[in-house]
Order: C-alpha cells, then sequence, then structure tokens
C-alpha cells in the first residue's frame, strides 16, 4: 500500500533496548527518537552488534522496548498482545530476511499465497495478486518451483513479492543482500528502488555493503545502540 | 487449503524420521489389536471349553438345590419345565440330569465321586460328552452302561468292560443303596474336575437307584440360539425360570472363576494398551519437538510475516494427525495380515490351564469391527493430545528470537 509521501510512517521516541540485569546488561539499543517518512528508501548502516536487526525487530514489532515507543502508521506498537502484533505485522509490515525468507515445502507462488491467505483474501483475487507479483520481481515462470529450486537472488525476490503481495505500509529488511554476490545484491536493490519509486512504497533495510549504501536515499549510522549520524542525500 | 498441504508436506521433509514415528505408533496400535484379538480368542476358547463341556450355557435347578448341592432339592415337574423350553425359540438345546455324590468303586480300589445321569441323545447335543468319549462306546441308553474319566479309571484301575459298583444314599430315605455298572467309555475331557470325580450313566437307571420319579431331575442345562443370551440376566428365559420353585443361572454365575478371568483379560488389554501408548505418546513427542526446534527459524519468519500462534499450533496439530492417520493406516494393515493368518491358523500354545479348563487348542485370534474402528481412534485422539505440548510450545516462540537462531 503507497502511502502519502512525506507523512512519518514510523516514529521511535526514546527507543531502548537492553538484555541482561545489573553488571550484565548490555545496551543493544538506547534512546534512539527517529522517524521515517512515507515513501522514504533507509538504510540502518553500522558494524556488526551496533543494534540494526535490534532496531528492525522492534519497529516492525517482534520484540518488545525495555522503553520508549513506537509508532507505526500512528499506532503504538510498543504495548501491543503477540496475536495483536502479529494480525498488525500480517496487514501493515513486509519482511525480508538476510536469507531463508521462504517456507521451503511451498512453492515461489505458495509462499506469496500464503500471506494473503492470512489476510483472508479469496482464491481468485490471491492468483491474480500471486501473478501480479511474479511479474513485477521478474519471476513469471518460476512460480512453481520450491525455494529449493532458485538460486538465492531468486529467493530474496520472491520474498521482495510476498512482501509487497500483503500492500503493507513499510517493508523492512534485514540484510537482505548479506547472503549475495554483489551482482545479484546490487540487482536485488535496484529492483527494491524501483518498487520504492513506483508506488512510492517505503523501504527500511539495514546493510554494510558500500554499493547497496550508495543506492539509499537515507543513511542512519548506529553505533554501540545510538545514531550516531542520520543523513538525507 | 493451504495449511493443510503445509502439513502434509512438513511431514515428508524429514522422511526417515516420520518413518520411524509411523512405525513406531504404527506397531503399537497393531501389536494392541493384535493382543485384543487374541485376548478375545483365548476367552472364546475358554467360553467354549468351560459351556461346551458340561455346564452348558445356563441351568436350571430347585431353588434350594445349590445352596448345598442337597440331591433331596430336585425339580419336581421337569416335564412341564421341559415343555416351556422346547416352545422357547431362544433355546438350542436342553439336558436334564440327575446328580448325586456317592463311592465308586472297582475290584482294586475305592474313590469318592459323583454320578450323573444323563439323557444320552438329548447330551450329545449340549456337551461334548460324546466328542470327549476316547474309548469304548458312548451311553445307548443299556441300564449298566458307564462312562469315566481316564484319569479316574487309572485310579481304579480299570478299563473298558470292567465292573464298577455304586454306593449312594436314597432320595428321601436317605438309605444305602448299591448299583452295578460296567465301564462302557473313557473320557477326556480336559477338565481336571470332570475327568477325575465324575461318572456318568443313563438318566433312568440313576432315577430308579435314587428313587426318583420320570420327569424328576436334579439340573436342566441349556445351550441358546445366541449365546449372549445366556449373559442377559433381563431376557425372557431368566425371568420365567428365576422364581420361588426353581433357579435359573447363566455360565458366569456358575462359573465365577471363570468370569473372573475373562474380567481380568479384558484389563490385561487396557494395561498392554495403557503401556504401548504412553511409549507411543513419548515418541510423538520426541518426534515433533524434534521437528519444531529444526524448524525455529522458519518458525520465526512465519510468525513474523503475521501468521498468529494459534494458526501455528493448527499446524502442528494437523501435523501430528496426519501422522496418526498414517500411523493408523499402517498399523491397521499389519495387524489385519497378522490377525488374518492367526485367526485362520491360530497359534499354537501347547496345553495351558487356566481355573483348572485344560486350553489345548490352538487360539486362534478373534478380530472385531470395535478394534478397528475404536482403537485408531485412541490412537489418533491420543496422538493430537500428545501434539498439543510441541503445539503450545511452537505458538510461544518469540519471532525475534527465533530469528537469531543460527540456521
Amino acid at each position: 500500500m503507497s502511502t502519502e509521501k512525506g507523512r512519518a510512517i514510523i516514529t521511535t521516541e526514546s527507543l531502548c533496548r537492553y538484555y541482561g540485569k545489573g553488571e550484565t546488561e548490555v545496551r543493544a539499543l538506547d534512546n534512539i527518537s527517529v522517524s521515517v517518512e512515507a515513501g522514504e528508501f533507509t538504510a540502518i548502516i553500522g558494524p556488526s552488534g551496533s543494534g540494526k536487526t535490534t532496531l528492525l525487530h522492534l519497529i516492525g514489532g517482534l520484540d518488545n522496548p525495555t522503553k520508549g515507543s513506537v509508532h507505526l502508521s500512528g499506532v503504538n506498537i510498543a504495548n501491543m498482545s503477540g496475536s495483536q502484533l502479529s494480525d498488525f505485522r500480517r496487514d501493515h509490515i513486509g519482511f525480508i530476511f538476510q536469507a531463508y525468507n521462504l517456507i521451503p515445502v511451498l512453492s515461489a507462488e505458495e509462499n506469496i499465497e500464503y500471506i494473503m491467505l492470512l489476510q483472508g483474501i479469496n482464491a481468485k483475487k490471491r492468483k491474480e495478486k500471486v501473478e501480479e507479483m511474479l511479474v513485477k520481481v521478474g519471476l513469471e515462470n518460476l512460480g512453481g518451483r520450491r525455494p529449493a529450486e532458485l538460486s538465492g537472488g531468486q529467493q530474496q525476490r520472491v520474498a521482495i513479492a510476498r512482501a509487497m503481495a500483503s500492500q503493507p505500509d513499510i517493508i523492512l529488511a534485514d540484510e537482505p543482500t548479506a547472503n549475495l554476490d554483489s551482482k545479484t545484491g546490487v540487482s536485488l536493490l535496484e529492483l527494491m528502488r524501483e518498487l520504492n519509486q513506483e508506488q512510492n512504497m517505503t523501504f527500511v533495510f539495514s546493510t554494510h555493503d558500500m554499493k547497496i549504501m550508495e543506492r539509499a536515499t537515507r543513511l542512519i549510522h548506529i553505533e554501540d545502540g545510538k545514531i550516531v549520524k542520520d543523513e538525507r542525500k | 487449503m493451504l495449511i493443510i498441504k503445509l502439513a502434509i508436506r512438513n511431514l515428508f521433509r524429514n522422511v526417515r524420521r516420520t518413518i520411524l514415528t509411523v512405525m513406531l505408533i504404527g506397531f503399537s496400535l497393531s501389536a494392541l489389536i493384535f493382543t485384543d484379538s487374541l485376548v478375545k480368542g483365548m476367552q472364546t476358547l475358554m467360553i467354549e471349553n468351560v459351556t461346551q463341556s458340561l455346564t452348558g450355557e445356563a441351568q436350571i435347578h430347585q431353588a434350594a438345590y445349590r445352596e448345598n448341592f442337597d440331591i433331596n432339592f430336585y425339580l419336581k415337574d421337569g416335564n412341564e419345565i421341559e415343555h416351556k423350553l422346547r416352545k422357547d425359540k431362544s433355546i438350542a438345546s436342553f439336558a436334564s440330569r440327575v446328580i448325586s455324590g456317592g463311592m465308586i468303586s472297582s475290584s482294586y480300589n475305592v474313590t469318592a465321586g459323583g454320578l450323573y445321569g444323563v439323557d444320552a441323545a438329548r447330551e450329545s447335543q449340549l456337551s461334548k460328552l460324546k466328542e470327549a468319549t476316547v474309548k469304548g462306546q458312548y451311553l445307548s441308553g443299556e441300564a449298566k452302561e458307564l462312562l469315566m474319566g481316564q484319569s479316574m479309571a487309572n485310579l481304579l484301575e480299570v478299563t473298558l468292560s470292567d465292573r464298577i459298583v455304586i454306593t449312594l444314599s436314597e432320595i428321601g430315605t436317605g438309605e444305602l443303596t448299591q448299583a452295578l455298572f460296567r465301564v462302557t467309555g473313557i473320557f477326556n475331557f480336559g477338565i481336571r474336575e470332570i475327568d477325575d470325580n465324575l461318572v456318568f450313566v443313563n438318566i433312568d437307571k440313576a432315577r430308579e437307584i435314587l428313587g426318583l420319579m420320570p420327569g424328576n431331575s436334579h439340573e436342566i442345562a441349556i445351550r441358546f440360539t445366541n449365546h449372549k443370551d445366556a449373559e442377559s440376566a433381563g431376557s425372557k428365559f431368566f425371568q420365567t425360570f428365576n422364581n420361588d420353585e426353581t433357579e435359573a443361572l447363566g455360565w458366569l454365575d456358575l462359573n465365577p472363576e471363570i468370569a473372573s478371568v475373562i474380567e481380568m483379560s479384558e484389563y490385561s488389554s487396557l494395561i498392554m494398551g495403557s503401556i504401548l501408548f504412553l511409549l507411543a505418546t513419548l515418541g510423538i513427542i520426541n518426534s515433533l519437538f524434534m521437528s519444531i526446534y529444526e524448524r525455529t527459524y522458519e518458525f520465526g519468519v512465519i510468525r513474523a510475516i503475521g501468521t498468529r500462534p494459534w494458526k501455528l499450533t493448527q499446524l502442528i496439530i494437523l501435523e501430528a494427525f496426519f501422522l496418526a492417520l498414517l500411523a493408523c493406516f499402517f498399523g491397521m494393515c499389519l495387524s489385519f495380515a497378522l490377525s488374518q493368518w492367526t485367526s485362520v491358523h491360530g497359534i499354537p500354545l501347547g496345553e495351558i490351564e487356566i481355573s483348572g479348563i485344560a486350553i489345548n487348542n490352538n487360539i486362534k485370534t478373534q478380530t472385531t469391527l470395535t478394534q478397528y474402528i475404536e482403537f485408531p481412534l485412541y490412537v489418533i485422539a491420543l496422538t493430537l493430545i500428545a501434539s498439543l505440548y510441541p503445539a503450545r510450545f511452537a505458538a510461544k516462540i518469540a519471532p525475534a528470537e527465533a530469528l537469531q537462531r543460527s540456521l
């Protein structure tokens, strides 16, 4: 679902995520306040262990913050219950992970269809949408293949198609190109950028690949759980 | 439904594990079905041995007779009872008997024993006395004929055509009376109580010695058209003959120790089933947990994209359901093949004795529809119950933690 450009789609306020207690406490994220606007193509960058994945998990409602709030499309998701969060993620957020994004026993088509099934969309509409999505990601002839029969890049394309199929407000991608060679990684990023530009889809992704960073319109630098730099191109 | 497809396909992700789990559950089911069919076969054999030996499926006595087995309490209107029995369509056959204790003497030895006066023709339709006569001739109606068990013949050191003198008390007067017989047949029932202690003579001769009138008897043994009638205390037969004058009892009441053995054997199936199912349950839980641990990352992804915890629970339960279906199919096929073969050929267990009853025939397993409907349903229900714990575990997996798992 494309959203009105310029409107804040994600807002975090004093977001903290601590692990452990006392002397063993680790501050994975410490007091993060950031806002992402609709249509932005944002990269969260930083060294390993800096808190990129934790931030994406909190924004995506996969984890609960120790302190602070996360507003996604105007809704505070920090205090939602498990089932409420599941429904919210299903309808508002698309996810792309580093690898093994897909359900291995389902074909590419079925993987894309699965999320729409959760949304209760009827079979005819699901089929149409699956076809549309496969065309968009350039895999129209490979829909019947299972993940094991697809290359890493093709699998990630299916993951993008699945993320798009639910018509979310935002797509969160955790190092989507980390397991791909640089050529495939760049091509995948170009596809994401295309969708971002054509459909005004908001993308937030983490990476530490320079070639990928170059294509982002905004770079949020994180170190030791804190935002050290936030630059728009 | 995609979730059904997903569950079925997940089942075959690790074919070896699925096959092993199916075999574990399937073998448990087939062992249970086989044990139950074996127990049922043994029960039938025991019942046949009891009811076809001498007891019959039911008996009618004078109301007070069984309190002390007092020969003075005899059925005075035996003819009228026989008339009623002939009219009752549920009765296949019956035989009147005159019974008394006495001294049985040969030229060499003497023993205490029981005398049964029987109607040779009717008795042959009711008990297996005729079939059990292994030497000499069955009763033909001659006054001096006597049938004796092989073990008693050995004790009295007699053989066919040897003389036997029976001494007993006359009914009413209590006067001692004696009668001379010749051994015309030797039987072997395989029931120690009968083989060691009883002799059989013609009923008219027995009445004559005891001073009874024609039509008088101590016992009328019954065989029903449907043997189940003997176990239904509320049936017309029992209602008719249980009154102030007469007492009618089914074979279960006449042989309480056998009834207990049969009841116990029912429990043996239950105990066996419980042990097998406990092992199978642990196997199912183990297998499902292995499968869940292997897929933790995948569950993280599935949860992340918006699958509710309950949907994940459903998926695991469905996987368990299909696993149970496969296992039931396997177990039923296996037990059917095994039970079919043993129901025809039987299992030779040698000669075993249960409560004094020798079972020396091959035990033929008895298959019932219940075994193939109820037991598999138990297996499916149990598998579903066993899957609840792993399913709940899977549903509680936190997506963020699951996604941190190494692949």
